[in-house]
């Protein structure tokens, strides 16, 4: 299991170099200079050529890769955004727990009501909960949920004003109505990943269900919930990888959430810097949700390694 | 009839062909069906709700919604299936070139390369590199790109890593199979194999996935489109009709923003109940293709 964990670290943080390093390049090779950009586009050539001299924007493209890879792995540090005078590492600091606020609650919400709806769509197949719960499914990855989003605003804000129409009320105003604001972004971005998960959660246990061993089981008596209990074990193996994974993703539609919901997230951050031509703070939160996304299919592969041994071997 | 049915494997997988026929119908016949110009401002008939003249309401520019989900569905198809093709193109020659030449350094390469750049999270990318990039007309020598394209490009480059696994993977079985090391012994050229006999074989998985794959693009095109990095206005997409639509949630104007989400669900219903089917009928051992987006 070492050996296997080893490798895939290894994989990952050759990966990490390898994506930071061509969204270096895009963040700084292919965009206009931030000197044309502070100094404005009518700025004399070597007014520009002086700025780019005082920030070290004239040196080689890869000796300041090395430089920004070099500050970021030993101190963590982002730097300070030439464009707008900020820190870097303030503004996420400031807006990442917002998001993994938002995303955390999605990801529990999507986790515990897809176990539920899969397994009881597995144990009563082809009865109406299964029907019904398999149309929620196609429903439920189909429909976007921005739109989803849009749609509630309209009727449990605005039309029928239950829950607040945006923004996240923060907990210092109290636990309820900071519950309140959560609901409807963390429903609208989990109920994709709700649909997505019962639906593998409800064919693998189904799988699982008709193997010789759960009939064996049965066979000697063993009451139903304990034989469901062993069946659900096995079957979430496979599901347990595409959930991690799944978190990753989240961080992504969290950006589209956050938007609708006018929440002051991560996605404030990088429209703000894409609209400010900002690029060191587009690399800088794009770094930030890469690498979340590469530690959650990381551990994707760990759980699976670990619930399924034979894997360990034939991979590693 | 029921021939069709089974074709589509079975009656849900039906009614998502149908959807998707009856959407492109309807953005390739937009000229003809479309009830009004979808650009034409009518000051006078400013957020009018539904009603017999625009079924669909009128936006704060007059404009016919109708008129524009009906335009609108050309630049979702267009992403939605562009992308898809762009990542065959690149995809589908490195999958089986790796899986082709198991045990390797092609296969090394091939694979380790795309499994880095499939640690890169889609939406994200497209949404920064369309930023970094300019939604304007990019020149690339010669070339003009317009916004349209890149995305459409960048969203194929993205999906490579993913079509081409799927395609490594049946060419590594196909390549262990009898008739491989028949036509190997009767002194057939590898590269001939691999494209006359290997490919074939493979195309019932690529073909599962690039359906599904459609209804991922026309919800990030949707995506990339609310956020003002995807089809620029006044152009009519679904996207940034609803980005459009938002302000006007909070004064419940509600046509503006459930028919374009409407369009969108049905179409990427249509899809994936249609991949479903297609599924069914091409690749039946494999039920769990579906991953997250």
């Amino acid at each position: 299991m070492l050996g296997f964990f080893l490798h895939r670290l290894g994989f990952s943080i050759l990966a990490v170099l390898m994506i930071s390093l061509i969204l270096f390049v895009l963040t700084a090779a292919i965009p206009e200079s931030p000197a044309r950009i502070v100094l404005g586009a009518d700025a004399p050539e070597v007014q520009v050529q002086q700025f780019e001299h005082e920030h070290g924007l004239d040196r080689p493209l890869l000796v300041r890769y090395g430089e920004w890879v070099d500050r970021l792995a030993l101190h963590g540090d982002f730097g300070t955004s030439v464009v707008t005078g900020l820190g870097m590492n303030e503004q996420i600091a400031e807006t990442l727990p917002v998001t993994l606020e938002l995303v955390i609650v999605a990801f529990v919400f999507a986790v515990v009501l897809s176990i539920a709806l899969g397994t009881a769509s597995a144990v009563f197949e082809n009865s109406w909960i299964d029907h019904a719960s398999r149309i929620f499914t196609v429903i439920g990855v189909s429909v976007p949920g921005f739109w989803t989003a849009l749609i509630l605003i309209l009727f449990f804000a605005i039309r029928i004003p239950i829950f607040p129409p945006g923004g996240i009320t923060p907990v210092s105003e109290g636990l309820g109505p900071h519950i309140m604001s959560l609901v409807l972004p963390a429903f609208c971005l989990g109920i994709f990943y709700t649909a997505v998960l019962s639906r593998m959660t409800r064919s693998s246990l189904i799988e699982v269900l008709g193997q010789d061993y759960i009939r064996t089981a049965r066979a000697t008596g063993l009451p139903r919930s304990l034989v469901l209990r062993y069946a659900l074990k096995n079957a979430m193996v496979p599901v347990v990888t595409v959930t991690s994974m799944s978190f990753g993703y989240m961080f992504g539609w969290a950006l589209i959430i956050e938007t609708v919901f006018n929440i002051a997230g991560m996605s404030g951050s990088l429209l703000n810097a894409i609209s400010q031509r900002d690029y060191a703070t587009v690399r800088a939160v794009v770094f930030v949700f890469t690498l979340i996304f590469l530690l959650a299919n990381l551990a994707a592969d760990l759980l699976n390694a670990w619930l399924n041994p034979r894997l360990r071997t034939v991979q590693a | 009839m029921n021939r069709l049915v089974r074709a589509f494997g079975g009656p849900t997988g039906l009614i998502g062909g149908a959807i998707v026929v009856l959407v492109i119908a309807m953005a390739l016949l937009a000229p003809a069906i479309s009830p009004f110009d979808p650009d034409a401002v009518a000051l006078d008939r400013q957020l009018t709700p539904p009603d017999l003249l625009h079924w669909f309401g009128t936006d704060q520019s007059g404009r016919d919604i109708l008129s524009r989900v009906i335009w609108g569905a050309r630049p979702s198809l267009e992403i939605g299936i562009g992308s898809v093709l762009v990542s065959i193109l690149f995809g589908l020659p490195l999958g089986l070139v790796a899986g082709f030449n198991q045990g390797s350094w092609v296969e090394q390469v091939i694979m380790r390369t795309l499994d880095a750049v499939a640690a890169i999270p889609t939406l994200i990318w497209a949404i920064a590199v369309v930023g970094i990039l300019g939604v304007g007309v990019s020149q690339l020598g010669p070339l003009a790109i317009g916004n349209q394209t890149k995305v459409t490009i960048l969203l194929g480059l993205l999906y490579i890593p993913g079509l081409a696994r799927i395609i490594y993977v049946a060419t590594l079985v196909e390549a262990q199979a009898d008739y491989v090391a028949a036509r190997r012994l009767q002194g057939v050229p590898g590269w001939k194999i691999l494209f006359s006999d290997v490919l074939p074989n493979t195309l019932s998985p690529v073909i599962v996935h690039a359906t599904l794959q459609i209804a991922v693009g026309i919800i990030l095109e949707a995506a990339i489109s609310f956020v003002g990095l995807g089809v620029q206005p006044p152009a009519a997409s679904w996207g940034n009709m609803l980005a459009a639509s938002r302000n006007f949630v909070f004064s419940g104007e509600w046509w503006l923003s459930v028919f374009p989400g409407l369009f969108i669900s049905i179409t990427v219903i249509g899809f994936n109940l249609m991949g479903d089917g297609i599924r069914d009928v091409l690749d039946p051992r494999r039920k769990l293709t579906m991953a997250p987006a």
